[in-house]
């Protein structure tokens, strides 16, 4: 008895014990493996266990919501901090030829001093800014981008669509780049995006990764880069799956009196990752969060402290539009007077003020923002008679009328024997799009058309979207960049990305078809006459506003840009006069911000 | 000990086959979620582009890559093969990251914080549940019914409580995160103790929910043992009272260590809600993230994690009680 009691005790201690064991067998493995890292860039940086000085420390929100994973532009998942190749590129630690400015909507030079396309838009010649340097000492030179650009052609990458456009790319000397624009496909436009949003990458750096990983791209676009050699102001400094910190790089070639000529104020700059937008609301309140990119409701609360871009509502800059694209092969909504009837119907002031927290001005139908750069592409009086108000309910019933929908017992609407009732969706979680689209469902209840809402998981989202599996689907085209208001239009209204339902498009979610829009399209981006240009935009605006393939809901910022000045100080706002634009002292021209702040004290 | 012998292998049989169905429904569970998780990740690279070609070239180089272009059951023994050679595979959500190593960083967290927390509510529970049985008076009636209110409070419920008393209201510990805003981590002192402040309500919240729990189950049993026969017997032989607690301890925590047992197995995955409350850096936020995301990889590494702690612990307590039940030696024996 004595005996199996004294094993049983020793068989209890070794069941925890292993237990133990195990786990911090674990957790040895798991100080050689985590992927953090600490670069002693200058002797003044801090050390290991230290806080990094308030002062001297930049925080930032809402730019990324998981762990990093990758600093390798080449990767297909780029949710690490410094790297953001969109329509207007991160300019922190990879830089692009040249920086857009939504405000005036010009490019500005960076990496690239100028650029100049050849009478009939044949080559575009960018000359090089001969200072640049790559933060290992090397100089950037017209190989390195024409390496970076064959590599899109080589692998598929987020700039491999460009060589759609690009005949070719050859450096004329060691400062000179000439991109050739394809005769069947002339795009001037797309080629001027790819100069503000390809990242330039180091050839020296790259061949040998190349060499190493066989030119095999899923193992190249695996690696994590974790010691960029790039050429922008900051590098990285230390990550874990709670942050990302960037040190920045004191022998900067932007510094040169060619470029900024000076370093950029704040010497780290800190990305804590955040559970959720109430999270980092709660750490911009407390002061731990000086530039925060999230949504965030009745800003104006927040105190003196915090400031937006716009002093008076809608507090931020229109950016993108958040569309309701309709599946116009679905009964009933391939007819274009239910889709009006819908457009009409829809309360957007309740969608500016209620989902949006009043960061929406009023909705002017059509496909541009309420930008002057693109206001100014159309003759507003033309538009006017086409455009619809909000909540127009009896001017909706009637138009529903006219076309012979007669409401049935239920009160839904019935139209050459197809009931009016359909399904609209967005990803769950997205609180102000789902809240939009509740309005939108009580809209048309009040029109006898019957919507459901439904909110899937993102993915499955994504999938309907793609597939055409769906009724109606929220979805943001292009918003700004140097490309739009193409870009947006060509997205959502061009039957190149038409695919049969069931089979993926990759836009054109709606699977609108229209020759006289394809034709519009295709002139648009080779037009340099300003009225023809302008004829062209009016009239492509006009097929959009009767044939309502799909509704704008609401504008929202490209970046939501709200800052906390109680450490920093001399952030841009409307008016200032440095034409800096709000996009989180980062993206684009929007870096220009992190010369000009300074401290508070 | 011939018996037992035969016991140990028709049980290990068992854990063997329950294994490898679990490790079936590990891999099956998460793939029969509707949607598809290529498409979430290439639409983040493909958002600027203009052109089908490449869009599709991209899709299918990332479907390649993550081998869901083969049908399912390839993919299953493809899973298993990388498994044997201790490769959980890549994470979708966190490309390129090892799902082993994602699960290497933050298992750590939730040990940490999960080990001391379910002893100690462990070790008070039970002290407690037998106090409450011996002494009753106030104590039964006043703090054991606190405990025991407590413990029926959801613990994510719980959890926002104190946040909201200890963080926002009296603003004397930290609401969230595993260490301070500013900390760069590192073996260091400033760090252990910013790790300390951040550790305390995640802590509690575990403890003062588990104490109840525990707390309940001992009161019974020291109840049930403190009516036993040889308890009066012992009364009437005029033992210490001291002396008589110590063995209706050791009666009533039996099936206690049963309990803490499993605790310990189910440590991996019970910490979920505190710390998706706390924003912990855990396992419990990764494995969250990872279903949001349709991470297959990462979603199968974190069950079959939780799988296998339960299933060893479970392992180990029949060997236990195979040894030291009565009962079970019994039936050992028929």
């Amino acid at each position: 008895m004595k005996f199996k009691k004294f094993i049983s005790m020793i068989l209890v201690f070794l069941m925890i014990s292993l237990l133990i064991v195990g786990c911090s067998n674990n957790s040895n493995s798991n100080k050689t493996s985590e992927n953090n890292k600490i670069t002693t860039t200058t002797e003044t940086s801090v050390k290991p266990g230290e806080a990094t000085p308030r002062n001297e420390t930049l925080y930032i929100s809402g730019l990324q919501w998981g762990p990093p994973t990758t600093f390798n532009p080449l990767s297909p998942s780029q949710t690490s901090l410094p790297l953001s190749a969109t329509s207007i590129a991160r300019e922190l630690t990879f830089e692009t030829l040249f920086m857009y400015n939504q405000l005036d909507g010009k490019m500005y030079p960076l990496l690239g001093k100028s650029y100049a396309f050849s009478s009939d838009n044949t080559v575009c010649t960018v000359t090089l800014n001969p200072d640049a340097k790559w933060n290992d000492g090397q100089k950037v030179t017209a190989g390195d981008v024409v390496y970076t650009f064959e590599l899109g052609k080589k692998y598929p990458v987020s700039w491999s669509s460009n060589w759609n456009y690009l005949d070719s790319v050859t450096a004329k000397d060691d400062t000179t780049v000439e991109f050739k624009l394809k005769s069947d496909n002339k795009n001037p436009l797309m080629v001027e995006e790819a100069l503000e949003s390809v990242y330039i990458l180091p050839k020296h750096v790259w061949t040998k990764i190349e060499e190493k990983d066989n030119n095999d791209f899923s193992k190249i676009s695996s690696e994590v880069n974790e010691n960029p050699v790039a050429s922008g102001p900051y590098k990285v400094f230390y990550y874990d799956n709670t942050k990302v910190v960037l040190i920045r790089d004191d022998n900067y070639w932007g510094k040169a009196p060619s470029m900024w000529g000076k370093l950029p104020a704040p010497k780290y700059i800190v990305h804590n990752i955040f559970k959720d937008n109430a999270a980092g609301d709660t750490a911009l309140r407390q002061n731990q969060v000086d530039v925060s990119q999230q949504f965030t409701p009745n800003i104006q609360t927040f105190g003196p402290n915090i400031k937006t871009y716009l002093s008076k509502p809608p507090y931020y800059m229109p950016g993108v539009i958040p569309w309701l694209v309709i599946n116009v092969t679905k009964p009933g909504l391939d007819n274009a007077n239910v889709r009006r009837a819908i457009a009409m119907a829809i309360d957007y002031d309740k969608i500016a003020k209620n989902a949006m927290s009043g960061y929406s001005g009023t909705m002017s139908p059509s496909l541009m923002l309420p930008l002057d750069s693109e206001q100014k592409l159309v003759d507003q009086s033309q538009l006017a008679p086409l455009q619809w108000k909000s909540h127009d309910i009896d001017g909706a019933n009637a138009l529903l009328d006219s076309i012979g929908a007669k409401k049935g017992p239920d009160g839904i609407r019935v139209l050459n024997g197809q009931k009016l009732s359909f399904k609209v969706e967005c990803p769950t979680g997205w609180s102000d799009w789902n809240a939009a689209l509740e309005i939108v469902a009580s809209s048309c209840k009040e029109i006898g058309i019957n919507v459901q809402t439904y909110f899937p998981q993102q993915s499955v989202w994504n999938n309907d979207m793609q597939t055409g599996n769906f009724d109606m689907g929220m979805y943001s085209y292009q918003g700004i960049g140097i490309s739009s208001p193409w870009a947006r239009a060509y997205q959502g209204m061009s039957s190149n990305g038409y695919a049969p339902i069931g089979q993926t498009a990759y836009f054109n979610y709606g699977r609108y078809k229209n020759s006289e829009v394809d034709t519009l399209l295709n002139q648009i981006p080779n037009i340099t006459d300003e009225t023809q240009l302008k004829d062209a935009w009016t009239k492509l605006n006009e097929i959009y506003l009767k044939e309502v393939p799909m509704i704008g809901l609401m504008y929202r910022p490209a970046d939501f840009y709200t800052v906390n000045t109680s450490v920093w100080s001399g952030f841009p706002v409307e008016g200032d006069g440095t034409n800096i634009p709000p996009n989180i002292c980062m993206d684009g021209y929007g870096i220009a911000a992190l010369y000009k702040i300074h401290s508070s004290k | 000990m011939k018996s037992y012998r035969k016991y140990m292998t028709s049980k290990i049989a068992w854990y063997v086959l329950t294994f490898v169905v679990a490790l079936f429904l590990n891999f099956l569970l998460p793939r029969l979620i509707p949607g598809n998780p290529v498409s979430t990740i290439v639409s983040k690279i493909t958002s600027g582009m203009a052109d089908t070609n490449s869009i599709k070239r991209v899709y299918e180089t990332f479907e390649k890559e993550f081998g869901l272009n083969k049908p399912i059951w390839e993919q299953f023994l493809i899973y298993v093969s990388n498994l044997l050679h201790g490769n959980m595979g890549t994470s979708f959500g966190q490309y390129p990251r090892k799902v082993t190593d994602i699960l290497a960083s933050s298992i750590m967290w939730t040990i940490g914080l999960q080990l001391p927390a379910i002893i100690v509510s462990w070790i008070l529970g039970n002290v407690l549940g037998v106090l409450a049985a011996y002494i009753k008076k106030g104590f039964d009636k006043v703090l054991f019914p606190v405990f025991l209110f407590i413990s029926c409070i959801p613990s994510f419920g719980f959890a926002i409580v104190l946040v909201w008393l200890f963080a926002v209201a009296l603003k004397i510990a930290p609401a969230s995160g595993g260490y301070a805003f500013d900390m760069i981590p590192s073996p260091t002192l400033s760090f252990f103790l910013s790790v300390l402040q951040h550790y305390q309500l995640p802590f509690w919240s575990i403890v003062l929910v588990g104490i109840g729990g525990q707390s309940l189950g001992m009161r019974e049993m020291s109840i049930y043992e403190l009516n036993a026969d040889y308890v009066k017997y012992c009364r009437l032989l005029g033992l210490k009272d001291s002396k008589i607690v110590r063995y209706v301890f050791k009666n009533a925590v039996l099936p206690q260590i049963t309990g803490l047992a499993l605790s310990l197995g189910t440590m991996v995955g019970g910490a979920l809600i505190t710390e998706i409350v706390f924003s912990y850096p855990g396992l419990g936020s990764v494995l969250f993230n990872a279903i949001a995301a349709q991470d297959f990889p990462l979603i199968s590494g974190c069950t079959l994690l939780i799988t296998t702690g339960v299933l060893i612990a479970n392992f180990v307590i029949d060997i236990v009680y195979g040894l030291i039940d009565p009962r079970i030696k019994v039936a050992q024996q028929e």
